[in-house]
């Protein structure tokens, strides 16, 4: 590879994981502790900030994104056109798209008019289909049906003209879908006056962010100028900088000059070609860096109340200081017992074990636990926001600062919540893995058995594994959003004491345990590892039930119609119902 | 048989309160928080399934299910009840003309001294002159009123009312307040009317009791 192209690479992979992940994530981390967490508190939060627009011209807005989708399917499946017979695959999966997306775009509508009301003959049809979740039942059956149909009449030649007429017809089938159901929105959009963008509440978020930068940025006049500029900085830059080492995906192996035939191919087990690692930073360090660049943090916290001249930031940021540096012990000792187990600092060695025996969390649930808790207080928020507590230190350390320099301390914080949950998602939770996925594709097997397996080509699984990376990571964070919700405030002698004689003996106790029991595995020899092994496959099988019943449970949850109790005991109760009620009253329209 | 109640303090029997127990799991923290965490999810996951796929309760029909009862105003708002006394409004007779006889009992009546009245005579020959006036300025101070709706109870002609079921939209300027007879005038009830229900007996109706004690007109 060129200097040029490596250049290009590490840009992209820049680009990518601060600019297109991390930044956006925590600017919706912002908005989304303030909305859900209003959400559990029977509150709507923050959802004011819109930009207003014609109908019109929102309806011009949805079609366009439409056109250009259904354009695009129809030109790839004219230009891929197929001679001869159509592979079977390729068959049930525009049959299983076509109807799918017919379905979805109907179930969506339905949804739609149960929620605002019928406002036209065609709603009248729609709503006379009966409840969506009519529509949402039939449609999976329709699509079961089908597939059962591809395998029970499997190398008869219905199945054959079948899987021609998918090939030649679904991808019409689609376009017809996304194109109706955005000419139907269009078509509502269009009629109203006026129509206000919010983005589900998040361009509050956005709103938040402008209005930092054009607020005045005030300086007490006593204060260090160049130190009380630079702690935001220095506050702000390392929590960033650590994501360099964390990997988001599987390396891409490169053998040929031709980058996409290779792609679309296996990956080999063992590459003999260039390795296109998806990790910014790769360097043996991994783990040290992490720290050492989070060490750094700190120095932005204490600057900032020290340079402010006021007691306040002062007793914040020695707070700050104090805390962080005891939680950075234990962060530390918490993980000498996964780099016993992993044998290595770099974080994508540490997922490539966890691929081949079981996620961290099973071989080091208390570290996890610990880490978690350790993660939360370094970055200083509730329950262990005692550095910025209200009630005793005004804000703390940022007491004296406004604008975007308040905006940045805030930021950083958030910052901080994504690149913890991706280090632990890389640490305790087998990073971009899925279980029974590898390089090669799926493959089920437990015990060397290997019950199903199906070849995948290589940008799939790779794509696969960063959406898996981000899922997870995105889970963490939202669980540090719930501990915030959930856990109040410690007192500061309490956060000492939880530190440093209940964390770090225990993390203590965590490494010379694992050391044992290590050594003990060791002496077992060839049974013990078998078994070792076997049990690594359950954590497997373990990890997709929970996942399949998570997903089942949520689709169920979602699925259940939600009862209300009427009561009209008021006159404005009286008019309320004459108007047809409150809630369905559009915002922003 | 009855017995008598005792005279004196009545006793007092208090309920014992049973204390939470400081049993193992408690103490450990981690159970408990734990529990906190499934019931803060639990909470989540309610609302924001309501919120997200419309089926939140309404926040005045249904407002005593547990859910997000919250109203975003202003696209939407809680319909005043019947008896709100918002906005004054100055009801009109059959022409157009203002009902209201420029007999000052709403500004006398009014605790605030938010009335402004200006009476004028009607002209020589118009068979209302020297039996009742009309107001050539009629200035209400929103900024200034109390809201008690006296004026409405003091008028002899319901000429003045409360009725618009509007409340004063913030102005910037308090010049934006001062509402003037034209203006009040151009307000209607709660049923779009600009008139009111109860009839009025102009001089020359049968149903008139007369101008004056001696001669019924």
């Amino acid at each position: 590879m060129t200097l040029m192209t490596e250049l290009i690479i590490i840009v992209a992979k820049v680009v990518f994981l601060a600019l297109l992940f991390c930044m956006p994530v925590a600017v919706l981390l912002t908005w989304a502790d303030r909305r859900q967490g209003a959400m559990i508190q029977d509150r709507v939060g923050p959802n004011r900030a819109a930009i207003f627009m014609p109908g019109k011209l929102a309806a011009f807005l949805v079609v366009v994104p439409a056109l250009a989708v259904a354009g695009l399917a129809l030109g790839l499946a004219w230009l891929n056109k197929i001679e001869g017979d159509t592979p079977i695959v390729l068959g049930v999966l525009s049959n299983q798209l076509a109807i799918a997306s017919v379905w979805i775009t109907l179930f969506v509508i339905a949804g739609r008019i149960r929620v605002r009301g019928v406002s036209n003959s065609f709603d009248v049809f729609v709503a006379a289909l009966g409840d969506p979740r009519a529509v949402l039942g039939f449609g999976v059956l329709a699509n079961v049906a089908f597939l059962a149909m591809f395998v029970m009449l499997k190398g008869t030649p219905i199945v054959a003209t079948l899987s021609d007429v998918s090939v030649s017809s679904g991808p019409m089938l689609f376009a017809l879908a996304v194109v109706g159901g955005a000419a139907y929105a269009a078509f509502n959009l269009g009629k109203l006056p006026r129509v206000g963008l919010r983005l589900a509440g998040t361009l509050h978020a956005a709103a938040d962010g402008l209005k930092s930068i054009f607020k005045e940025d005030l300086v007490p006049p006593s204060a260090d100028q160049f130190v009380h500029a630079l702690a935001p900085l220095i506050a702000f830059f390392p929590v960033l900088v650590v994501l360099a080492v964390v990997p988001f995906g599987d390396a891409l192996c490169v053998n040929s000059s031709s980058v996409v035939a290779d792609f679309i191919h296996q990956a080999p087990r063992v590459c003999s070609g260039t390795l296109i690692k998806l990790q910014i930073l790769d360097v043996d360090a991994g783990l040290l860096f992490y720290f050492a660049m989070g060490g750094t943090g700190i120095i932005g916290a204490a600057l900032a109340g020290w340079a402010s001249n006021n007691k306040y930031s002062l007793l914040g940021g020695l707070r700050a200081a104090s805390q962080m540096v005891s939680y950075e012990v234990t962060m530390g000792l918490t993980l000498i017992g996964a780099i016993m187990i992993y044998g290595t600092l770099r974080i994508d060695q540490m997922i490539h074990w966890q691929t081949t025996h079981a996620w961290g969390i099973f071989v080091q649930p208390l570290a996890f636990v610990l880490f978690f808790t350790a993660a939360v207080a370094e970055s200083k928020r509730v329950p262990f926001d005692l550095p910025e507590g209200e009630s005793e230190i005004v804000a703390g350390y940022f007491t004296e600062y406004s604008g975007m320099k308040f905006a940045m301390f805030f930021f950083a914080e958030y910052v901080t919540i994504v690149t913890s949950a991706a280090l632990m998602v890389g640490l305790f939770l087998g990073g971009w893995h899925l279980p029974f996925i590898d390089r090669q594709g799926i493959r089920i097997a437990v015990a060397g058995v290997v019950y199903w397996q199906l070849a995948l080509p290589q940008v799939l699984v790779v794509l696969l594994g960063i959406g898996a990376f981000i899922g997870k990571t995105l889970l963490l964070c939202w669980l540090q959003l719930l501990v915030r919700w959930t856990v109040p405030r410690f007192r500061y002698d309490q956060l000492m004491k939880l530190g440093w004689r209940i964390l770090l003996p225990i993390s203590i106790g965590n490494i010379l345990v694992t050391g044992l029991v290590l050594r003990l595995l060791s002496l077992g020899g060839e049974g013990v590892a078998s078994v070792l092994s076997t049990a690594g496959d359950l954590t497997q099988v373990l990890i997709a039930l929970l996942g399949l019943w998570a997903g089942t449970a949520l689709a169920i949850e979602l699925l259940k119609p939600a009862k209300h109790k009427k009561l009209l005991a008021t006159s404005a109760a009286r008019f309320a119902e004459q108007m047809g009620g409150i809630r369905s009253r559009r915002m922003g329209a | 048989m009855m017995t008598p109640l005792p005279l004196g303090p009545r006793k007092v029997v208090g309920v014992a309160v049973t204390r939470p127990e400081r049993t193992g799991t408690v103490q450990a923290y981690v159970p408990e928080i734990a529990k906190g965490l499934a019931l803060t999810a639990q909470h989540f996951l309610q609302n924001t399934k309501q919120w997200a796929l419309g089926q939140r309760p309404d926040p005045i029909l249904e407002s005593i299910n547990d859910g997000i009862n919250v109203i975003s105003y202003p696209e939407q708002r809680r319909p005043y009840p019947e008896r709100f006394r918002g906005m004054h409004r100055l009801t009109q007779r059959e022409d157009g003309s203002p009902r209201c006889v420029a007999c000052l009992c709403c500004s006398t009546a009014c605790p605030a001294q938010c009335i402004y009245i200006e009476a004028g005579e009607y002209p020589e020959g118009d068979s209302r002159r020297g039996y009742e006036r009309y107001p050539v300025q009629f200035v209400i101070d929103e900024l200034r009123c109390v809201f008690c709706g006296f004026c409405v109870e003091a008028c002899p002609c319901d000429a003045i009312r409360m009725d618009t079921g509007i409340h004063a939209a913030p102005y910037d300027s308090r010049e934006q307040f001062l509402f003037d007879r034209e203006q009040l005038l151009s307000f209607v009830g709660r049923d779009g009317s600009s008139r009111t229900a109860n009839p009025r007996h102009e001089p020359g109706d049968p149903t008139h009791p007369g101008v004056d004690r001696e001669h019924h007109s």
